[in-house]
């Protein structure tokens, strides 16, 4: 796998030793400060739910309460931010719960960032990071990922942390090598590292022949994209790239993808307990087309179901969700919510190329209404004189074995097909992947899965329509294989890495 | 003020981002004063850190008190998201 071997120079960083003066700066200014960059980091980070965490914590009464607690008692606030950080941890002392410990280092990250601001610094220390650097530090917060160029960095090495920690979640949506528990001390600025994640060692200063070694390591593991590079140029397959947010998409584009061929759309409507307004969602879909500099954007409707937290649609609990209301089923049964995600969609395609994509199709008639309802909404922006893509495609996503049984029909009325293949094997195969006792079922090259999907191609062909592929299998090199051979027009994959790897240019 | 007990059946317990979402849902009901306790202590469930500090694995029993114009929606919506998860 990618993402665990690499080399680079040492990097060691050092963290302002502030001194315990006053800015002038209140407690109040610094929570108002510090929410402000955590929403920042929100819009813009590769694991957001990291920082909403984080945002989370900052927003705890418990926080707020026990510092002004200790500022009553008389400290400095700066002080009694980190009394109160400790005070909290002393809490979390008594488990022993990797998980809960992590927490801690979230907690102080926050208030690490609250005292920075009360003492006035704010220089970012990784501001002059040098290219192909391996980052080594004691200890590493996620603001610290937040404020690090990630293009620069090779690996990250620390002395503390776990790779569950947050850091180690930014890290591996990265493909970036962590590897924590080194004896950082006698590691100085320039020095040569081999670092390997699997085996959580690092190399000071190799040998010659220990760096050809692990250069061999390191294309070896290249191979791979290599290969599959030359079955996707031999068989003519457009590279796309999954995106969750406007910065997933300028780093998808920036790596070489030819579109975005699967835009999520949940996280305007996930534990938000307020509907995001058709202007919202707007301007989010035109930030998004915008960054796709031309190349088409995939837009996939809300694709939620009863085992998501989305208060704002008050969802039923079922006792199977996988089997119930959710995707296009939802959005068609709630048609006023449905139809403010359409105009959205629509205004934005006035900025460049948009494509509509429904999830969890079953049937024709779900795409028919669907497509009423376009028109509709159409006909009511056109009255009140705002401009749309008049032309504006209407896809499905096959993930359900109803629709690849019926993708002839639904090859009539849309205009591309996009597998998802996540689900179309779970489904094509009834079995769970997050169930270990059969999660040997759930294997994309399974013949019950390759004739579905020699099914949907064939019936996408015929009705001269493009059919891509936006689950995760496209990214491994066998699985892609056997699609680019099928027939698939397109691979859409959620990692930037493997896109600029596979990119022919 | 209405009260429910149940039991934590989430493999992994209660995770920062679940216990993140739940806080979400209380605040949502904003006036009604909700309470999560444990043999050892109770805490305000709108508070991450204190949910978190509870430590809930799957098994521990809990009880959720709800206080206020909304605790009857409020009781049955933090239910069910402990349920469901």
């Amino acid at each position: 796998m990618e993402g665990t071997l690499a080399i680079g120079k040492a990097w060691i960083l050092l963290r302002g030793n502030g001194a315990w003066e006053q800015s002038g700066r209140t407690l109040e200014e610094a929570f108002v400060h510090e929410a402000g960059r955590l929403k920042a980091y929100i819009k813009d980070s590769p694991a957001p739910e990291v920082f909403s965490a984080h945002l989370e914590i900052l927003e705890d009464p418990l926080l707020l309460d026990t510092i002004k607690k200790n500022v009553e008692e008389g400290m400095a606030p700066s002080e009694a931010i980190k009394a109160a950080a400790d005070e909290i941890s002393g809490m979390f002392s008594d488990t022993d719960d990797e998980y809960f410990k992590a927490r801690i280092d979230d907690l102080k990250d926050i208030c690490r960032g609250l005292v920075e601001y009360l003492e006035g610094i704010s220089d970012n220390p990784f501001e002059n990071l040098p290219e192909g650097t391996v980052v080594v530090a004691p200890k590493l917060f996620p603001s610290d990922m937040a404020k690090m160029d990630l293009g620069k960095v090779k690996a990250l090495v620390t002395s503390k942390g776990s790779s569950t920690s947050h850091v180690g979640i930014i890290a591996r949506s990265k493909g970036i090598p962590f590897v924590t528990g080194i004896d950082i001390s006698g590691i100085q600025t320039g020095d040569l590292l081999l670092v390997d994640s699997n085996i959580s060692e690092i190399v000071v200063n190799p040998t010659d022949s220990q760096t050809e070694e692990f250069k061999d390591r390191l294309a070896a593991g290249n191979k791979i994209p290599e290969k599959m590079k030359q079955t996707i140029l031999r068989n003519g397959v457009k590279i796309f790239g999954n995106a969750s947010s406007v910065k997933d998409i300028e780093e998808a584009i920036r790596s070489g993808a030819e579109g975005i061929g699967l835009f999520r759309t949940e996280f305007l409507f996930l534990g938000n307990n307020r509907l995001p307004s058709e202007e919202e969602q707007y301007l989010i879909y035109r930030d998004a087309v915008e960054a796709c500099q031309g190349y088409p954007l995939t837009i996939r409707t809300m694709d939620i179901g009863g085992d998501k937290p989305a208060p704002c649609l008050d969802l039923p609990k079922e006792d199977n969700p996988f089997l119930g209301m959710r995707g296009i089923r939802l959005s068609l049964s709630k048609p006023d919510i449905f139809k403010d995600q359409i105009r959205a969609i629509l205004r934005a395609s006035a900025h460049g190329k948009v494509r509509m994509m429904i999830p969890m199709v079953t049937r024709l008639e779900e795409l028919k209404q669907t497509k009423a309802l376009v028109e509709e909404c159409e006909a009511s922006l056109r009255a009140s004189g705002i401009c749309f893509d008049n032309e504006l495609e209407i896809g499905v996503m096959i993930e359900t074995p109803a629709a690849s049984l019926i993708s002839d029909l639904l090859a009539s009325e849309a205009c591309f097909f996009s597998i998802g293949t996540n689900d179309l094997v779970q489904y094509v195969m009834a079995a769970d992947r997050g169930n270990s006792s059969v999660s040997y079922l759930c294997v994309p090259l399974d013949e019950a899965v390759v004739r579905a999907v020699r099914m949907v191609v064939e019936s996408a062909k015929k009705a001269g329509i493009p059919v891509g592929v936006c689950g995760e299998a496209g990214s491994d090199p066998e699985v892609a294989k056997v699609l680019c051979e099928l027939g698939v027009d397109c691979l859409s994959l959620g990692s930037p890495a493997l896109i600029k790897e596979l990119r022919p240019l | 003020m209405i009260a429910k007990k149940l039991t934590i059946g989430a493999q992994d317990g209660l995770h920062a981002r679940p216990a993140g979402d739940l806080v979400k849902l209380v605040k949502s009901f904003p006036g009604t004063q909700v309470t999560m306790s444990t043999e050892a202590r109770t805490v305000n469930a709108s508070s991450i850190l204190s949910i978190l500090s509870l430590a809930l694995k799957k098994g521990t029993e809990v009880e959720i008190k709800a206080d206020g114009p909304d605790e009857d929606k409020a009781l049955a919506e933090v239910i069910r998201f402990l349920e469901s998860l």
